[in-house]
């Protein structure tokens, strides 16, 4: 029993409210809310270095024991997620305070960003399925809101094919958790694992598992993303920046916590599923990118791309693709947040995201041109920058395992080909924004950049020190790894007194 | 950290500082504050030749992820050495020529000299990196700052375009040798080039030998610009001509060559190996000494040229593969050469090339353009630039006195050997060796002496030409004299050369061979009347002969359909690409949320459906359940009317009630099933639910019919029927499949666990009291929600 655990939760949900009762005060609420993601990042770097060395936390809610209680468990996975979370929302938030709008902040900004927070965090750290919903319900009514906030009109627009998206995949979660508690009786993720390992995984209960990779995958816009290019494009900055980097990486910490730790008996059927939609993710996505000639678009079709990638590793399945994978999750919460803040920007300087438009930034803006420029290739996954390693552990199991099963071989290379895609959108954006003749002279443009390139160059620090600092961060992703790849630490942890 | 670390860093150290020079120094040229430090490098690793050429190679490892086999480990033995010297040498010579060819009033210097600092960081670790992934992390990082070169003038579209054309080109390529590199290392389990070497063996015997072969071949032959993807170079030429002259011939494009040559100890001796590599190179060297005739542009010539020099040394490398068929021994000696030959010619290469870049560059600064046909007569006003002219291309055209002489005897002697050859297939087509490599001669021949005759002699044009002509300044003149200088003493000296320099490179292009002596012939000028000599005086003569009627024959470069040059269709690729990519993506990315709708929920129905027959995953025991009472199947049955009136009611206020009535029953059911407390509750929503909806419904515009064909409306109802017999069905089985008593028990002493006499209220508040607590936090945000949509409407010139 640790309570660390519950203060990433605690400390956004308690700021949150906090916020929402001084509304009219927009500085106190700045500086709060820096300060409690501040606070949410330490604590959770403490937390990250306490797994490490005794293992998993957990925290029993209310003093009630796995499996009848809700349990909160801290492996390393997710405290290297908590902290990443903390990391992008200081970042979005710093970009927030010079570009929401005073209106916005009026009007709950800050407090609907920390209950996304809580949400996204609450979804990393619940043990319980059905908790794991609850907080999906939160991260997802905070988005609906940050997704409208300021009623323009394509915000409510996309609003509502992203509600109404949103609200079928609930549905189907809520079916698909009545369907396996009746099965198994239990609601502890701990104890479902423990529950279908004894009786095996009996071909229903597989079927239930897909119908959970169907919810997920619509969180994840895995494969069924078709509601996330419109409904990202439409927010302002800050707040596309920071779905961009979380509600769908979210998805996937689900997919990956379900399929190592509850669902992992029938991997020829459920994984080889996940193996192919992943690559589809991979080309549709690029496929998208590639077609795009306006900034906002090709940033969305990059996020799907990503999201391909990333559960590729999971296909895979192996300890080392695991670990690829992780390195490669936190890589892409980072620097697809940076993404979406730098071309934001960008549409901020110039007032238009179309590329035909936009010429000779970089006269004006080489900050902006070159953080771009590194972030470019870190997504195509260039060293020494932090889509590396990733790449390479996850295409590297994807070849070895290729020599039994030659479907790992495709799949190995649509991640490489997805490489060429990224590479191709992101510097299609580079050569025609920032190269060129330089039409806009700096009192032309229709908005500045100050205070803006701050959070952008703290994140572009990170990718950089993500990418250099692979050693220094190896023993705690394989540490994450690990634990992933053996469910009984997990469930040791958990049920300690049960079992 | 070693010495030898450190030292190749130096470079990305020195990037830090150069904008400093450049914006506090703006007096002096920043590249003179650059020129010390390859000339440093260059006498640094000149002090290794000795130890080096003693066959002892310098090894160095700094860890950077250890845990996955990822080092800096740094080996230096022949091969890399020489490559290392070109690198510095020719870098030096570079930085010099820059400070006087560009100005430091109008040019971006501090971009210029960074990026050059950062190639030759790059290339310099690349040539000396013993882990492929330290090797594949500097090989892009020379593809990038070869873009960045290639778009120095970012202003203008063709350097656009020429840079990313490069980037997708060599990127492309990066990729796929990744690829490559990983097959190697799941098969010999370490990163290490050295280690691997050590178990070719293995390699040869595993099935991922050919695909990891072609794919670090891809690599290699994308960035040494070889057929066909050496369309790149030409319009790399965009970047500044000391850039051309440094990375597009020097240095960057023979990394290509480099791979090859260091990666023969693991597939030299191999079929598919000689094929790919002796074949495409030899095509490419026709092709682009063919190519290069047509090109008006001079350093397009040059460019040409470069592609088809880099061919042939990538040729010979392909041929000096057969001696690892033979291994060590008299036997193989023939075909050894081969490698000598090739590296000889590399660093040939490397000199006249390079001046002969640094001269073109010189006419276009002195006479602001390239173009052959408004050029001529320039022998008079610039002797010392037309003497280094004539030097540079009667070497590279295979003239003695000139070091490119004695490497295209060389490289005849080794095609002459090949054709020799009674294996893979060569009994057949050995002889097209000596013919294509005699043909691409002659057109080498050709291009050198347009080159020089075009441009010096004939009539001068003052009247199109836009400034005065007079000779360079001896800054611009020097550097490429100290290369003229090498190509003249590499040819009296040769030997010297070979001790220090080749058979130490030789020795690692062929570890097994070098273990127990060469046996190398000393390289000579003169061997008597040998075939290689007659194929030369055939060469100056039936070139002589076709330069001078150069004018006869030229047309048929015209009747080469432009549609399928490689230009074009890589330019259609890339239009067709995004044309179809946005086609496709257009054609199912709609906007519409039904759509949507209709694409997850048939995923849904073929993937759980699909599951539930593949599996056979139906498990229904009505035996399981409790008797069924009239009054439950009356209430389903009701269910199911009031869902079907919803569906086909033609106002919102049927479907409304419809909705409502089928809410009441639910309700009905949880009194069957004596749960009054969820009863009640459900009866409060749904009044309340159904009063909102009666609100909102007199806002509402009248429900329209749906739209669509007969074909899309069969799909709609198939899917929809779909979803509703797989979610029935599911319940089924999870109605018979009950495997475990529900964990429940435990909360129903309530009592005395919690004080509660309610175990609904009891789960609600307290064992499960997070749950309801974040219930109510997305109540709140609702309402949060509900409030700013009504109250804050951003006007729509606002973000």
């Amino acid at each position: 029993m640790n309570n660390i655990v519950v203060l990433p939760l605690l400390i956004p949900v308690l700021t949150g409210i906090l916020l929402a009762l001084f509304r009219n005060n927009v500085s106190l609420q700045r500086g709060f809310s820096f300060f409690s993601f501040f606070l949410s990042g330490v604590v959770s770097l403490l937390l990250v270095q306490q797994v490490y060395n005794e293992g998993i936390q957990i925290l029993e809610i209310g003093g009630w024991p796995a499996p009848f209680g809700i349990v909160l468990v801290a492996d390393m996975l997710t405290a290297l997620l908590l902290v990443t979370t903390s990391a992008v929302s200081i970042a979005c938030i710093l970009y927030a305070f010079k570009s929401i709008g005073e209106q916005r902040e009026r009007y709950y900004f800050y407090p609907l960003f920390h209950f996304l927070i809580t949400g996204v965090n609450g979804a990393f750290l619940t043990g319980d399925l059905f908790n794991l919903f609850v907080c999906f319900e939160v991260m997802l009514f905070s988005s609906y809101v940050l997704l409208s906030l300021g009623g323009t009109r394509i915000q409510l627009r996309e609003t509502i094919k992203y509600i109404l998206v949103n609200t079928t995949s609930s549905t189907l979660f809520l079916v698909a958790i009545a369907y396996l508690y009746a099965v198994t009786g239990t609601l502890n993720m701990a104890h479902l694992s423990v529950r279908i390992a004894e009786v095996g995984q009996t071909g229903f209960i597989t079927n239930v598992a897909l119908l959970f990779l169907i919810v997920f995958s619509l969180k994840a816009a895995l494969f069924l993303f078709f509601w996330l290019p419109g409904s990202y494009s439409a927010p302002p900055t800050a707040i596309a920046a920071i779905f961009a980097a979380l509600l769908t990486k979210v998805g996937i910490y689900a997919i990956f916590r379900t399929y190592t730790l509850i669902f992992y008996h029938q991997p020829e059927v459920t994984h080889t599923l996940i193996a192919v939609i992943a690559a589809l993710t991979m080309i549709l996505g690029g496929i998208g990118a590639v077609a795009q000639r306006d900034i906002r678009h090709i940033l969305v079709y990059n996020v799907i791309i990503g999201v391909g990638f990333v559960v590729s590793g999971l296909a895979v399945f192996t300890s080392t693709a695991v670990t690829g994978s992780i390195y490669y999750l936190i890589h892409d919460i980072v620097s697809k947040a940076l993404l979406f803040l730098l071309g934001g920007t960008i549409i901020r300087i110039v007032g238009t995201g179309k590329l035909k438009e936009i010429s000779g930034l970089i006269h004006n803006h080489p900050l902006l041109g070159w953080m771009f420029f590194i972030n470019a290739l870190a997504l195509a996954g260039i060293p020494p920058l932090s889509g590396f390693i990733g790449k390479v552990l996850v295409i590297q199991e994807g070849l070895a395992r290729g020599g039994s099963n030659s479907g790992f071989y495709c799949l190995a290379a649509v991640g490489l080909l997805s490489s060429l895609m990224i590479l191709y959108s992101l510097m299609k954006i580079f050569i025609n924004a920032f190269w060129g003749e330089t039409y806009l002279s700096q009192d032309m443009e229709k908005g500045t950049t100050r205070g803006l390139l701050l959070p952008c160059a703290l994140l572009t620090a990170v990718i950089i020190i993500l990418g250099l600092g692979v050693e220094t961060l190896y023993p705690y992703v394989e540490q994450a790894a690990n634990s992933m790849m053996n469910p009984n630490i997990y469930i040791e942890a958990v049920l300690r007194e049960v079992v | 950290m070693s010495e030898l670390h450190l030292t190749t860093l130096m470079p990305f150290v020195y990037t830090l500082v150069v904008p400093f020079f450049y914006k506090y120094i703006r007096r002096i040229h920043t590249g003179w504050f650059v020129l010390p430090l390859p000339i440093l490098l260059f006498v640094y690793l000149i002090k290794h030749i000795s130890l080096v050429a003693r066959g002892k190679p310098i090894i160095h490892s700094v860890p950077w992820i250890p845990s996955l086999g990822i080092n800096y480990t740094i080996n230096i033995d022949g091969l890399a050495l020489i490559f290392g010297l070109i690198i510095s040498g020719i870098g030096a010579l570079v930085v010099l020529y820059s400070i006087y060819y560009l100005s430091k009033d109008r040019e971006a210097l501090q971009n210029f000299y960074v990026y050059l600092l950062l190639f030759m960081g790059a290339m310099l670790a690349v040539v000396f990196s013993d882990n492929i992934i330290v090797l594949y992390l500097f090989w892009e990082l020379t593809s990038i700052s070869s873009f960045l070169l290639i778009a120095y003038w970012y202003q203008r579209k063709s350097s656009r375009y020429g840079a990313q054309k490069a980037l997708l080109i060599t990127m492309f390529g990066g990729f796929l040798m990744l690829g490559g590199f990983l097959l190697l290392a799941n098969v010999t389990g370490t990163f290490s080039i050295g280690e691997m070497i050590l178990q070719a063996g293995k390699i040869k015997e595993h099935p991922v030998f050919l695909p990891a072969m072609l794919l670090i071949l891809l690599g290699a032959f994308t960035k040494s610009a070889q057929f066909p993807f050496h369309i790149w170079l030409p319009d790399a030429m965009e970047a500044p001509t000391p850039i051309s002259a440094y990375l597009h011939s020097a240095t960057m494009v023979k990394a290509g060559i480099y791979l090859i040559a260091r990666f023969t100890p693991i597939f030299g001796g191999n079929m598919a190996w000689f094929w790919a590599v002796s074949g495409i190179g030899l095509f490419t060297l026709f092709w682009g000494a063919f190519s290069a005739i047509r090109q008006r542009d001079l350093k397009a010539v040059l460019a040409y040229s470069t592609v088809s020099q880099l061919g042939m040394i990538t040729c010979l490398l392909g041929l000096g593969s057969v001696a690892m068929y033979y291994g060590p021994g008299e036997s193989s000696a023939l075909y050894t050469s081969a490698i000598l030959a090739a590296i000889f010619h590399l660093l040939n290469h490397s000199t006249f090339k390079g001046c002969l870049f640094m001269v073109v560059g010189i006419i276009d600064h002195q006479t602001g353009t390239r173009d052959i046909r408004r050029l001529g007569g320039l022998m008079n006003l610039m002797p010392v630039t037309f003497t280094l002219a004539v030097i540079g291309s009667f070497s590279m055209a295979g003239l003695p006195p000139f070091n490119g002489f004695l490497s295209k005897e060389m490289f005849f002697t080794s095609v002459l050997n090949a054709s020799h050859l009674d294996i893979f297939h060569m009994e057949t087509w050995g002889i097209m060796f000596p013919v294509i490599a005699w043909t691409a001669s002659v057109f080498t021949f050709i291009y050198c002496m347009i080159i020089v005759f075009k441009t010096f002699t004939g009539k001068y044009h003052p009247q199109k030409l836009e400034r005065k002509i007079n000779e360079a300044s001896w800054g611009l003149l020097l550097p490429p004299a100290l290369l003229a200088l090498l190509v003249v003493l590499f040819f009296f000296f040769p030997n010297v050369l070979a001790r220090y320099l080749l058979i130490p490179a030789m020795a690692s292009v062929l570890p097994d061979f070098g273990k127990t002596g060469f046996v190398v012939d000393p390289i000579e000028a003169w061997h008597g009347w040998t075939p290689e000599l007659l194929m030369t005086i055939g060469i100056v003569a039936i070139g002589t002969l076709m330069f001078v009627y150069l004018r006869k024959w030229i047309s048929i470069y015209a009747r080469l359909p432009v549609q399928f040059s490689l230009n074009n269709m890589y330019d259609q690729l890339l239009v067709k690409t995004e044309a179809f990519s946005a086609r496709l993506t257009r054609a199912y990315m709609t906007g519409f949320v039904r759509d949507y709708l209709l694409y997850i929920f048939a995923f849904f129905v073929v993937v759980l459906g699909g599951i539930m027959l593949f599996l056979d995953t139906f498990a229904y025991d009505p035996a399981a359940n409790n008797p069924i009472s009239i009054y439950e199947i009356i209430l389903a049955l009701a269910m199911v009317v009031c869902a079907l009136m919803v569906l086909f009611a033609r106002t919102r206020l049927v479907a409304i009630i419809g909705v409502g009535v089928m809410g009441y029953l639910v309700a009905m059911f949880f009194v069957v099933f004596r749960a009054p407390d969820l009863a009640l509750t459900q009866l409060v929503v749904e009044t309340v639910t159904t009063v909102l909806f009666l609100l909102c419904f007199y806002f509402l515009p009248e429900l329209k019919e749906e739209a669509g064909s007969i074909g899309l409306r069969a799909t709609n109802l198939a899917v929809a029927a779909g979803v509703g017999v797989i979610v029935t069905a599911m319940a089924l089985s999870a109605q018979g499949n009950r495997l475990f008593a529900p964990i429940s028990w435990f909360f129903e002493n309530s009592y005395e666990l919690a004080g509660a006499k309610n175990i609904v209220n009891a789960i609600l508040v307290d064992f499960r009291g997070f749950d309801t607590m974040f219930e109510i936090l997305v109540f709140s945000i609702a309402g949060l929600g509900v409030y700013t949509l009504i109250k804050l409407l951003t006007r729509r010139d606002q973000e």
